[in-house]
């Protein structure tokens, strides 16, 4: 199994890479999709099967989907913008670096919690299973699982403020997309 | 090793059951569709074959049959109709996303029947087998999973057919089935709380059971909301009529695939009869106790009671898929306010209350 993951986690980091590289933002959204499916397959192979399914059902299926959805929506063309830009080259390497210094303490901290007598067949999360996740969900992480569905809700609640019909409209739009019904 | 080969024979078997499904649920749309419609059908490619080998004599009537039923014209005559067809790309938009779509949407599908039993477990030569591919913990989460990411195969089709009507079609699609992945998802969350269990193959055995005594203790009995509810969504979800507003013919030409001809044209439908068995299966799974036949019990992990079991479950899902066909070619189109309407403003509170109900119910018990 950790061939396999090995595997993915390479061709996480292939597409990530690619969502940057790529001229057309519309590969740029495909690569990140195959990047959040190659992160699903880590986890499960590492046995991890909800967390790998909740994975594919929230972002690969429902976030990407939308993204996707605008792009096609704004039809975007490839990238234009010259990279001699100086000014943002400048801001967005500033960015990268303060990123990539916040990650890596992250990254050797969980390096020290690795085993070093790991046996290829003990390669597995600790516990991935619903019933485990959702023991922790609902007992240790309440506050927080609690607070993420209030953050959901100011959401919901500014998306219907955006879109609520101002009241001196006189034509009452039915549907979305009924390409004239 | 042995492991290994009974995994691929399973893999194997489950495949073919899929794409065999999906080949029989074309011959039924065919001839139910004729049916309903007061004509005849396809019956006439390999009806009236004639050949004086004395080796294709015994095999003659049978084909004659066939062609006279429509199967060699649906299956055999129209997929090598298919593979002749011009492969048309239209200009501008990128040749390897236009090949990839019906890849993508297809493969999702297929992937989704991982998670499904096909029957009860059974000893053979000693080795105990669980007819089902991938027992996971996530169990009926995965099939959802595959269905959310199916989305993609329809959005890319409808990108790459670089007009108006396909990306119109591949909007509408995208947007039909995420609103109608929440009642479908609602619906699976009010199963998990009647079985306990998240396992297909265990939610089955929940349904072996009696209630009261008498009454199989079915997911129809036990959900008969929850049935509606995913009847109505699993419908939308494959995007058949009433609800095949993606590829309204009379508004978008043929929606997201307008630009798909031969092979590639070929391979969509494929996925979606393919997703009609998939879908029929779960309705046989998970509501009408797969392949438990009330008041009878079969004796555990013999063969024959496998086997049997197995056709129990293949009857059931063809059931299922005729009854799709039939409501396809019965009730007219929806208008896409009302399919937006109907997700959002009926399906989605009616399977909340379902399973505040469920859930309520199970915890006083």
């Amino acid at each position: 199994m950790i061939f396999a993951a090995i595997f993915f986690g390479a061709v996480a980091i292939v597409s990530a890479l690619g969502v940057v590289l790529f001229r057309n933002p519309l590969f740029s959204a495909f690569a990140l999709v195959s990047n959040l499916l190659s992160v699903a397959a880590v986890y499960a192979t590492m046995k991890a099967h909800f967390l790998a399914v909740s994975q594919v059902v929230v972002y690969a299926g429902a976030i990407m989907v939308l993204v996707l959805f605008v792009l096609m929506l704004l039809n975007l063309k490839s990238e234009t913008v010259r990279r001699s830009d100086w000014t943002k080259l400048i801001v967005a390497g500033f960015g990268g670096v303060i990123i990539f210094c916040s990650v890596v303490p992250v990254v050797l901290s969980s390096l020290e919690m690795v085993d070093a007598n790991l046996v290829a067949s003990d390669f597995q999360a600790a516990d991935g299973t619903v019933a485990a996740v959702g023991r922790l969900l609902y007992s240790e992480y309440v506050p927080q699982f609690e607070l993420s569905s209030l953050v959901l809700l100011v959401g919901v609640v500014g998306a219907v403020m955006l879109t609520r019909k101002k009241s001196t409209d006189p034509s009452p739009r039915e549907g979305g997309l009924t390409g004239g019904k | 090793m042995i492991d290994l080969l009974i995994l691929f024979i399973k893999v194997g078997f489950v495949l073919n059951l899929a794409l065999t499904l999906g080949s029989v649920c074309i011959w039924i749309e065919r001839k139910a569709s004729a049916l309903i419609q007061d004509r005849v059908g396809a019956n006439r490619a390999g009806a009236f074959v004639v050949s004086d080998r004395w080796y294709l004599q015994p095999i003659l009537p049978i084909v004659r049959l066939f062609g006279w039923l429509g199967v060699i014209n649906t299956l055999v005559c129209d997929s090598l109709k298919g593979l002749m067809k011009e492969d048309f790309v239209p200009e501008g938009t990128s040749r390897f996303l236009h090949a990839a779509a019906p890849v993508i949407a297809v493969l999702p599908v297929l992937l989704a029947f991982a998670v499904l039993p096909l029957a009860p477990d059974f000893t053979v030569w000693g080795v105990q087998v669980r007819p089902q591919v991938a027992s996971i913990d996530a169990g009926i989460l995965f099939v959802l999973a595959m269905g959310s990411v199916a989305v993609y195969g329809v959005a890319i089709a409808g990108w790459t057919g670089n007009n108006k009507f396909s990306l119109l079609g591949a909007l509408r699609a995208a947007a039909q089935m995420i609103s109608y992945e929440l009642p479908m998802g609602l619906v699976f969350v009010a199963l998990i709380v009647v079985y306990g269990t998240l396992d297909v193959y265990a939610m089955v055995e929940r349904q072996e059971e009696l209630l009261w005594g008498f009454l199989p203790a079915w997911g129809i009995v036990t959900q008969p909301v929850g049935f509606v509810v995913l009847l109505l969504a699993g419908m939308a979800e494959t995007k058949r009529g009433p609800f095949d507003l993606p590829e309204a013919e009379s508004e978008l030409a043929a929606g997201y695939f307008t630009e798909y001809s031969g092979m590639k044209f070929l391979l969509f439908w494929m996925g979606e009869f393919c997703e009609i068995a998939l879908f029929a299966m779960l309705l046989a799974l998970l509501f009408f106790g797969g392949w438990d036949i009330p008041w009878i019990t079969l004796p555990e992990g013999a063969w024959w009671a496998a086997l049997l079991g197995h056709a129990v479950l293949v009857v059931k899902i063809l059931f299922f898929c005729l009854l799709q066909v039939v409501i396809r070619w019965t009730l007219p189109r929806f208008r896409y306010d009302q399919l937006m309407n109907l997700g959002w403003k009926l399906l989605l509170p009616v399977a909340l209350l379902n399973l505040v109900i469920t859930a309520v119910v199970k915890v006083l018990l």
